[in-house]
């Protein structure tokens, strides 16, 4: 049994902790938080609904039905959410809605994230006229506001998941290569990476063990929030008619439809404007609790 | 300075050029164009087509119509719309004056609002105005903009339709959009209807830049000289206002300025809302029959603008704050 020599023996109660690795740490600290735990529940609820919906509400979610005896309120024969102004049921449409809103912003938040980083970390890590480059595009591409790169990309490859997924990742990757050339840069000139090149690490080394570690906790937030920032990027898309299209049930496109309807059909609106913000703020509530959790700075504060 | 200017001039100019090449590429690139979109169920003869492709200049190559573009620019010209035949200096000026309105207001009530709620959210910690600006800036970031909008109608707009009387008369903000403006922004009559709509827009970055506020100016109220003002007996009121607002400001301007460039975008996002037909609604009308000029068009004024706008915060820094040396700092 080794025996650990103690400096401050007057001290000892003081120094025992648990010792925990950084992201022990940051599990513990997520998982206290309680917004961010009621975040999590609300986003699983929404996923589990994604997933196993359609397979509990099997049928035509698309074309009108003539149902003329069927009130248009909530609570009717056809289901809980009732029926819609063409007689479909809307807990059958915003079903599919959650799907599309969940699997179009996360494939837009990963793919974005991970082109982003190739090119903010080659910026951040080589400099020069790479630098330059890759810095000057990314600000032409900032300039262009995205609800106008949405209707150009609208003109062009007409309404599609493919449509909106591409310009929501050709204007999302511009925040993530902003974030991490900027971490990039600043890791690079700490002291230990100096050290591992004078010790004779290769690029590839230095690159993988040393910058991408450290420049990972804020690219995991920004992956939160750039879920929710696509799904409110669809939703308004849709909304102004250049992202899905009837009778696509995206959520956008439901809210784009009860805007001339909510005085006689409420629910119409409230359905699936409450889904939507249920979906982003669940989102948003995870993405406060990762940042918390990822910051250094608060180790070991409860 | 001056060759610190220069040098910020031709970047922004570099980015200019950037921005509007990447969309003209993106609008020429695609197949078919407005003549084939625009004819209805039974097909225009070729030969007609060709000339209504001559007359707007459709039949050019590409770099002619590239050249053709920046010449225009040049002179202020945007070119024509296939679609109305009009030229779009005339179809955007319409919209567009209801949009800019609509960001003059919602700017107004996102500045002022984030300046009352950020001061006294700092000067009364943890107090209930401070609560609700945290509420207001989680929900700001999980709520659209035209959602918000929709709601403000039903709180302020069917509720008090539908129950009448006391409620109707003075909470109902629902109605015409002015016809008539004085100064081109103050509404002649009906002005309650441009309550709602400048509300939904502001309020979209009011409670950042509120949060921005607070946080740099509990920062300078940790500061050892303000520590000092109070010892040397001045009011907490005359500390608050005269040196921990005012240093706090200089962050909060920086954003408030980008923040006021935003603001367009987000009136285009809420004039559907609101049943207005601004420049969004017409360059999203443009977008379906594949109309490229008035998209074009209206990215070149907003790029410009922004470009401008983002110059002119750079430079207002050093006015600010004459510890940023220009050229020092802000070079990189």
């Amino acid at each position: 049994m080794a025996v650990v020599m103690n400096p401050f023996p007057d001290a000892d109660e003081l120094i025992e902790r648990e010792q925990l690795s950084y992201w022990q740490d940051v599990r513990k600290r997520f998982f206290r938080n309680k917004i961010a735990v009621i975040g999590l529940v609300m986003l699983a609820m929404m996923v589990l609904v994604a997933i196993f919906g359609p397979w509990l509400t099997p049928g035509d979610y698309k074309s009108a039905r003539n149902i003329p005896d069927l009130p248009r309120r909530m609570f009717n024969e056809a289901g809980i959410f009732g029926t819609d102004q063409l007689g479909r049921n809307l807990w059958h449409r915003c079903v599919r809605g959650i799907g599309i809103s969940l699997r179009l912003a996360v494939s837009v938040a990963l793919i974005s994230t991970v082109v982003g980083m190739v090119f903010g970390g080659l910026a951040g890590y080589l400099g020069g006229w790479v630098d330059s480059v890759i810095s000057r595009f990314i600000e032409m591409l900032y300039a262009i506001p995205y609800v106008l790169i949405g209707i150009a990309a609208i003109a062009i490859f007409g309404s599609s998941f493919w449509t909106v997924m591409f310009t929501l990742i050709f204007t999302g990757w511009v925040n993530t290569a902003r974030l991490f050339r900027a971490s990039v840069l600043q890791i690079r000139s700490n002291d230990y990476i100096e050290s591992a090149r004078a010790t004779g690490a290769t690029t590839k080394r230095i690159l993988l063990s040393h910058v991408l570690p450290n420049a990972l906790p804020p690219i995991i937030v920004s992956i939160a929030f750039s879920i929710s920032g696509a799904i409110l990027a669809e939703s308004i898309y849709s909304f102004l008619g250049i992202g899905f299209i009837e009778p696509t049930p995206a959520l956008g496109v439901m809210i784009r439809d009860a805007r001339t309807q909510f005085q006689p059909y409420p629910h119409l609106l409230w359905v699936p404007a409450s889904i939507l913000i249920w979906l982003t703020l669940s989102i948003v509530f995870i993405g406060d609790g990762l940042r918390d959790a990822l910051d250094p700075k608060m180790r070991g504060v409860d | 300075m001056g060759s610190y200017l220069l040098k910020r001039v031709a970047l922004m100019a570099v980015t200019i050029w950037g921005a509007l090449t990447i969309m003209f590429v993106l609008l020429v690139a695609m197949p078919g164009d407005a003549v084939e979109a625009k004819q209805g169920e039974k097909a225009v003869a070729a030969g007609i087509q060709q000339n209504i492709r001559r007359k707007y200049g459709l039949d050019d190559p590409v770099p002619v119509q590239y050249v053709k573009y920046w010449k225009n620019l040049a002179s202020g010209e945007l070119g024509y719309s296939v679609q109305n035949d009009k030229s779009v200096n005339e179809m955007l000026g319409e919209t567009a004056k209801t949009s800019l309105r609509l960001a003059f207001w919602g700017g107004l009530v996102q500045l002022l609002g984030s300046l009352g709620l950020g001061f006294l959210s700092a000067a009364r910690r943890n107090s209930v105005i401070d609560k609700v600006s945290t509420v207001l800036s989680v929900t700001a970031q999980a709520i659209p903009v035209f959602v918000t909008g929709l709601l403000l109608q039903v709180v302020f707009g069917v509720i008090p339709s539908n129950a009448g009387g006391f409620l109707n008369k003075h909470l109902n903000f629902v109605g015409f959009w002015p016809s008539e403006w004085r100064f081109g922004v103050i509404p002649k009559e009906n002005w309650k209807v441009v309550i709602l709509p400048a509300v939904a827009v502001g309020i979209v970055q009011m409670a950042y830049l509120a949060r921005l506020l607070r946080s740099s100016m509990l920062e300078v109220m940790r500061a050892d000289y303000l520590r000092t003002a109070r010892a040397k007996g001045l009011s907490m009121r005359r500390v608050l206002v005269k040196h921990a607002l005012r240093n706090a400001l200089i962050p909060w301007v920086t954003a408030a300025s980008l923040a006021v460039v935003e603001t367009f975008g987000i009136a285009v996002q809420t004039e559907t809302t609101f049943g207005l037909f601004g420049v969004g609604s017409q360059v999203a009308e443009s977008a379906l029959i594949q109309d490229t000029n008035p998209i074009l068009g209206l990215t070149s004024i907003v790029v410009l603008a922004t470009a401008v706008t983002l110059l002119f915060v750079d430079l207002l820094y050093s006015v600010l704050d004459p510890r940023i040396r220009v050229g020092s700092k802000l070079a990189d």
